[in-house]
């Protein structure tokens, strides 16, 4: 017998110690509607386990964050208060919106700020999300609880006959799994958990009626897949992908999803019995390596008690129907105009490489860089991606600003169930896929949107790259002198005004520090027509530093709060 | 030739095991900790130096903001007014980036010490320097410090107990396990666990 086999006794053994005792109520993340949004990212702890509590991070809350419904078509405005130990980002994940608005890992939020995005929803109605985004750390933030739900609701959706009263018939699922160590410390000494969390619940159970009923499954992990289907193997239907629903339900029995996507699915319940129970479970056993948790090991940097295993995600106990209850599958729904290949007029290929022995992965053998603009693409134009992976393992290729639409894999033929509106998709071992999409609205020459590995130990590790869209008809690249401006009434004492010299200058960034330097807001792209509210300043010295649209040069006042 | 392989492997895993608890073992035992001066919510500036007769401190590296930290105030009460009569005062320290965090600057600390009625210094360490110095990492991190010919020893470092959220169902109270066993003229049998709580950012 050999020390390393002595070793994995020792861990089978405390394995199977490990006991399951009784299920938790599933979390449902609180709502969150209207169109401005008050998020507050702060260190909090949660008693996962017996004994002492865990130290975590949330969102309005202890971990994990609010569901956020939007309206296709509002305007929406949020409120970003980073009140962690720790500078952070929050990114939108799955939006179309300006760049500097998206939340990427150059939109960093120091301590103590607060960053105000918005933009116009123009998504369709679908399960989006939002997370952190600050380079290598995004893992380690992620794994603390920062992230939340955001569901987009359109006439489109509701005009069909489709379980949405959310916590009822209509449930969201984020999937996750953390491992622990002695003091109940979250550890990431490996890239996947040993213990099963839905929405921050661990072992969770839910009531669900006795109807169809609609699950909205995000994979929130850092790393691992999971190949979904119930425990008695039923047919389910997926009507919605990343980026909106598909034509037609698409009947399935097991569906994978990669870290970062989402499902829309719907479940017959109809036939079930009352106080009868299914679970919904991860298929992930048997998988042959490159599948993300198909190692075979418990422990190490790629060990997990849920490696290569099946094991329950979530245990459903079926109660009576609701009034108003779906009972029929929609035979189709909405109608989509996809891009095919033929409207591709440019085409770019991106190689996963390198990934040896302690060297990351990265895209092209460049490591990524947050100073260097890996491409430059033309405001509206459709594009072919495609992304090659001769490698050593799988990946789940996401892509910021826009939904494309999958044309083609290497393997065979696209999944049905993966034939909507997509911003993340799998990208197995030796695979080659291909994407089609249309970059447009949203030109920025100075902030990039990122295309990356969603397993946030690949991304952090430089699985990244950055692309810039540019208007070439546009006026940013404009060669004249800033305009100045003055801010108004100095001392203040409720409000500031800006007023240009220039009638057409515009503000691409406002931050106001304090005069020790910290940062108190964060605007870009703010509406200066009623001025920024400063009631709640201490008195003192402020500073507001201005970047000027056309120019992109920085222009600092000073002003007094009284 | 298999069976000799495991030996040698064996043999050098006995070797290496205590040679590292060993070393582990003598660096905590010799950490020594220079004195500081710091001010008290008072006003009133503190140093170790002030207890002539003390045979230990407590150093509790606390803040306001980190809400792990505020489950503890209590508790460290009860631990100075058990242990300051034993020569073992409480001394809380506050290092964390008051450029970053409005909630723990001088003047709510002077607010929060009044209205958790502490019974103890909380000391503002403005330049971080004290946190570098004793290695503190989280809020709360404690450490017992003890006099050992005339130097300050750190006989503990890390958590106060092993249950923040129920001080009553904490089942290791290491750091009044330590002063015990100090009193006692008795080794501490747990010199360090892993502090728990909010990380302590340094002033980059």
């Amino acid at each position: 017998m050999s020390l390393k086999s002595i070793f994995m006794g020792l861990a089978l053994g405390l394995a199977a110690s490990v006991s399951y005792g009784q299920y938790n109520t599933l979390h449902i993340p609180d709502t969150l509607s209207g169109t401005t949004f008050n998020l507050n990212m702060r260190d909090s702890f949660v008693q996962f386990r017996t004994g002492n509590q865990t130290i975590t991070a949330g969102i309005n809350g202890a971990f994990w964050g609010p569901t956020l419904f939007f309206n296709k078509g509002d305007s929406v405005h949020m409120n970003v208060r980073n009140y962690l130990n720790d500078t952070t980002t929050l990114h939108w994940h799955g939006f179309h919106l300006p760049a500097v608005m998206d939340g990427g890992p150059h939109q960093t939020i120091p301590p103590g700020a607060i960053w105000r995005p918005y933009w116009k929803v123009t998504n369709n109605a679908s399960t989006y999300w939002y997370h952190p985004h600050l380079h290598m750390s995004t893992e380690k933030q992620l794994i603390e609880g920062l992230g939340g739900f955001i569901i987009v609701r359109d006439a489109a959706e509701a005009a069909l006959a489709l379980p949405r009263t959310y916590g009822i018939d209509d449930i969201p699922l984020a999937l996750t799994s953390r491992s622990f160590d002695a003091s109940n410390a979250f550890t990431s000494t490996s890239a996947y958990g040993d213990y099963m969390v839905v929405n921050g619940t661990m072992n969770p159970q839910v009531s669900l009626p006795k109807q169809y009923v609609r699950l909205r499954i995000l994979n929130a992990e850092m790393e691992r897949g999971y190949n979904l289907g119930f425990s008695d193997n039923r047919t389910f239907y997926v009507i919605g992908n990343d980026g909106g629903l598909l034509d037609a339900p698409v009947p399935v029995t097991r569906v994978k999803l990669l870290v970062g996507e989402r499902i829309e699915i719907l479940v017959n319940l109809t036939g079930d019995a009352v106080g009868s129970s299914i679970d919904l479970k991860a298929y992930n056993a048997g998988f042959p390596l490159g599948w993300p948790g198909g190692e075979p090991g418990t422990t190490g940097p790629f060990g997990s008690l849920l490696n290569n295993i099946n094991f329950n995600i979530l245990h459903i106990n079926v109660a009576a129907a609701t009034t108003g209850a779906i009972t029929a599958l929609p035979s189709s729904l909405v109608s989509n105009t996809y891009l095919t290949a033929g409207d591709a007029t440019v085409t770019r290929t991106l190689n996963v490489t390198d990934g040896t022995p302690g060297r990351p992965f990265y895209f092209d053998h460049a490591n990524f860089d947050l100073a260097t603009i890996n491409h430059t693409l033309q405001l509206n134009t459709v594009e072919k991606w495609t992304v090659v992976n001769n490698n050593v393992f799988g990946h789940s290729f996401h892509i910021h600003d826009i939904q494309f639409k999958i044309i083609s894999r290497s393997s065979g033929p696209v999944n049905a169930y993966e034939s909507g509106w997509k911003d993340s998709y799998y990208l197995g071992i030796n695979e080659t896929v291909s994407f089609v999409a249309k970059f447009d609205d949203y030109a920025d020459d100075i902030h990039p949107f990122m295309y990356h590995c969603h397993m946030a130990p690949h991304e952090d590790g430089g699985l990244m790259g950055q692309f810039v869209v540019r208007d070439a008809t546009g006026v940013n690249n404009t060669i004249k002198d800033p305009a100045d401006f003055k801010v108004y009434p100095n001392p203040a004492n409720d409000r500031i005004y800006f007023s240009f010299n220039d009638p057409t200058m515009q503000a691409y960034y406002v931050t106001i520090t304090n005069a020790v330097g910290r940062t108190l807001y964060m605007l870009p792209r703010p509406h200066l027509a009623d001025g920024i509210d400063i009631s709640k300043f201490a008195q003192g010295n402020y500073f507001v530093q201005l970047t000027d649209e056309a120019t992109k040069k920085v222009i600092t006042k000073h002003f007094i709060k009284q | 030739m298999m069976k000799q392989g495991i030996v040698n492997r064996l043999l050098i895993a006995a070797a290496i095991v205590p040679a590292i608890f060993l070393l582990s073992f003598a660096a905590i035992s010799v950490r020594e900790v220079k004195d500081f001066s710091l001010k008290n919510v008072d006003g009133a500036m503190v140093s170790l130096k002030d207890y002539p007769n003390a045979k230990g401190f407590i150093i509790v590296f606390t803040c306001n903001h980190c809400p792990f930290a505020q489950l503890y105030y209590k508790r460290l009460n009860e631990l100075n007014a058990k242990y300051a009569a034993k020569g073992v005062p409480l001394l809380a320290i506050s290092s964390t980036d008051t450029i970053n965090y409005e909630d723990d600057s001088f003047e709510k600390m002077v607010l929060k010490a009044k209205r958790e009625q502490l019974n103890f210094p909380y000391l503002y360490d403005n330049t971080q320097q004290v946190a570098k110095d004793f290695h503190a990492q989280k809020t709360p991190h404690a450490y017992v410090i003890w006099k050992v010919d005339g130097k300050w020893v750190v006989k503990y470092s890390g958590a106060i107990d092993d249950n923040g959220a129920h001080a009553e169902l904490a089942n290791n109270h290491y750091v009044a396990a330590a002063i015990d066993e100090l009193l006692a003229e008795k080794e501490v049998s747990i010199k360090d666990t892993k502090s728990i709580g909010c990380q302590i950012s340094f002033r980059k």
